[in-house]
């Protein structure tokens, strides 16, 4: 084997450190980041990723209180109470878990969370902020993704890099963040004539789309980095998008599935946590500001 | 020496304005609803002014219903966000468009994001730029998508055909390229910050150059046969002195490559208005629940 691995396990325990210091600062300041996940329904569909982000908040010093609605909660339900959460300012994220009843749509869901606490970075105006370069709250796979490059000895700037797979949540924001810091970005997806021209020409290939198997080491620039952010069940194992095996023989540098971009994501979520804290104590100083006592 | 078609931005966009007017007709007679475009402008900009004056005057051509609001140079951000506000809640309004650039006093980000984002027909709310960069329904940009209806009407399907966009401005590039993804070309954004750029735009069947460089794109960097859409109006010096616009291509060696390539000037920019005049005209059908005119948005 040839590459190296990427570690994303220990690159989220250091960035869970440094969090920790951040949300001890906040809460000295009266502002102990807060974050409150729904969940709707059957909560053992989502129980795994809920726990997950608990155990990361613990270790982050982030608070984390987990809620689960009834499955025939109403929409307007649910509006109301992210209304009340938007509202009360000791919450400072709100996490909405998927999958979620089919009278509840997800996006109209994640609209009526307040964008200065949204931690998940799904909101249109947070989307719209990550594309005019204001990277503060992101998509938390996507940003973890870029999280992993950025820890590689690679001159972000001017880099080619070949995103594989343009989804809403994952490639197309991975695309706009290196835009952002100044990659040459070309995003090829299931229309793409040729993928492998594409990503034999990158520096750094990141794939997102969910098919085992789909890049193997001959799509590969010799040296090249490979970020796989694929999540696939496969004989009972958890594989990635890319063929670990003949992969490992070409490229520079590869994270591993599980224990690659996974860890991260989730670290990626209680960063956004203190951003959002940060956000929300700056904009209470401001109106406080403004308001003649 | 000269193979490629020239497209002509200023019939194809009057062919726009024409179906906007027909579908304004269509809408006032089956329905008793004329759109409204308001246009707000700070201060006395000179081309400014000419903007604001040719984009009433190509409403009012179109059958809609113009409102031009002009303040003063020194109005004050509160003044300008209760106009806004007022014109949020008009009925009669349905796009509303701030003519940039604003007074330096004034917080562009600030007034634009304050514009109800289904009447901001610019597409510069912050939400319709994640509502486009996640591929959902938005108002979309007019210069951009004045460049993909050209597309659509000279290549018929897109898809998968490997497109370059030169220069990632949030006005131009970006939208441009998720624009492109929408309608599955294999997209790349190249900037000043891209390696060996030539090379880059030698791959593209479709070549978007919007960087604001005078005649930076030479012959020698375009793939023979690609469509050439230059986004870039540039004044520079000509013979004896004389100032001409000029595109971001350099015009005689990109025409003898290319299979199609748009002329600076009337190119991209007559097409500009008539899709502000477009997105007006879908911004009416959305709010009175109508079906959207066809052909005429992203």
């Amino acid at each position: 084997m040839r590459a190296a691995l990427i570690d994303g396990k220990s690159i989220a325990a250091e960035m869970r450190q440094e969090i920790a210091k951040e949300a001890s600062e906040l809460a000295a300041k009266g502002w102990q980041p807060r974050l409150v996940s729904i969940s709707v329904g059957d909560a053992a569909a989502s129980e795994i990723y809920v726990r997950n982000q608990q155990r990361s908040a613990e270790s982050a010093r982030v608070q984390f209180e987990a809620r689960n609605y009834p499955n025939d909660i109403s929409m307007e339900q649910l509006v109301g109470v992210l209304q009340g959460l938007n509202a009360d300012p000791r919450v400072n994220g709100i996490i909405v878990q998927r999958p979620l009843p089919s009278h509840i749509p997800v996006k109209t869901l994640q609209k009526a969370v307040h964008p200065l606490k949204d931690v998940e970075g799904m909101h249109p105006a947070s989307i719209g902020n990550i594309v005019y370069n204001d990277l503060q709250l992101g998509p938390c796979t996507a940003v973890a993704a870029v999280e992993l490059l950025k820890t590689l000895p690679l001159k972000i700037e001017g880099l080619d890099v070949t995103v594989i797979g343009h989804s809403e949540i994952v490639g197309k924001p991975i695309a706009f963040l290196l835009m952002g810091l100044g990659a040459t970005v070309t995003v090829c997806h299931h229309m793409t004539r040729s993928v492998a021209m594409h990503s034999r020409a990158a520096d750094a290939v990141f794939v997102a789309v969910g098919k085992p198997g789909l890049v193997t080491g001959d799509m590969i620039k010799p040296g090249a980095a490979l970020i796989d952010i694929g999540i696939n069940r496969v004989d009972g194992k958890t594989v990635g998008d890319a063929d670990f095996v003949s992969c490992a023989e070409v490229a520079g540098w590869l994270t591993p599935v599980p224990g690659g971009v996974g860890p991260v994501t989730v670290a990626v979520l209680m960063r956004n946590a203190i951003h959002a804290t940060r956000l929300q104590m700056e904009a209470y100083s401001d109106a406080y500001a403004k308001t003649e006592v | 020496m000269m193979g490629a078609t020239v497209i002509d931005g200023k019939k194809f966009a009057a062919g726009v304005r024409e179906q906007v007017a027909a579908h304004v007709t269509k809408l006032k007679s089956e329905n008793g609803i004329t759109p409204g475009l308001a246009v707000v402008l700070v201060g006395e900009d000179p081309a400014s002014q000419v903007y604001v004056r040719s984009k009433g005057k190509q409403t009012v051509e179109v059958g809609m219903n113009s409102y031009e609001h002009r303040l003063d140079a020194d109005t004050s951000e509160a003044d300008l966000l209760a106009l806004i506000a007022k014109l949020n809640n008009d009925p009669d309004v349905h796009g509303i468009l701030v003519q940039l650039p604003l007074p330096a006093h004034l917080d562009s980000d600030l007034v634009i994001n304050s514009i109800d984002p289904t009447k901001d027909v610019d597409g510069f709310h912050i939400s319709n730029v994640g509502l486009l960069g996640t591929g959902q329904k938005s108002m979309v940009p007019c210069t951009p998508l004045g460049c993909l209806m050209m597309l659509r009407e000279h290549h018929g399907s897109l898809s998968g055909l490997n497109a370059v966009v030169v220069g990632r401005s949030n006005i131009v590039g970006k939208p441009m390229a998720q624009l492109l993804l929408g309608d599955s070309c294999t997209v790349t954004i190249a900037h000043s910050r891209t390696k060996d750029l030539p090379e880059v735009v030698r791959q593209a069947d479709i070549v978007v150059a919007a960087v604001g460089r005078p005649e930076m794109v030479t012959g020698d960097w375009i793939k023979p046969g690609a469509t050439v859409i230059d986004v870039g109006i540039n004044r520079i010096e000509g013979a004896e002195g004389k100032a001409r616009l000029v595109g971001d291509c350099h015009y005689e060696s990109c025409a003898a490559v290319a299979g199609a390539i748009t002329p600076v000037p009337g190119g991209v920019g007559p097409m500009t208005i008539a899709c502000l005049l477009a997105n007006t005209l879908t911004a009416c059908c959305r709010a009175n629940g109508l079906a959207e005119p066809e052909g005429l948005t992203a």
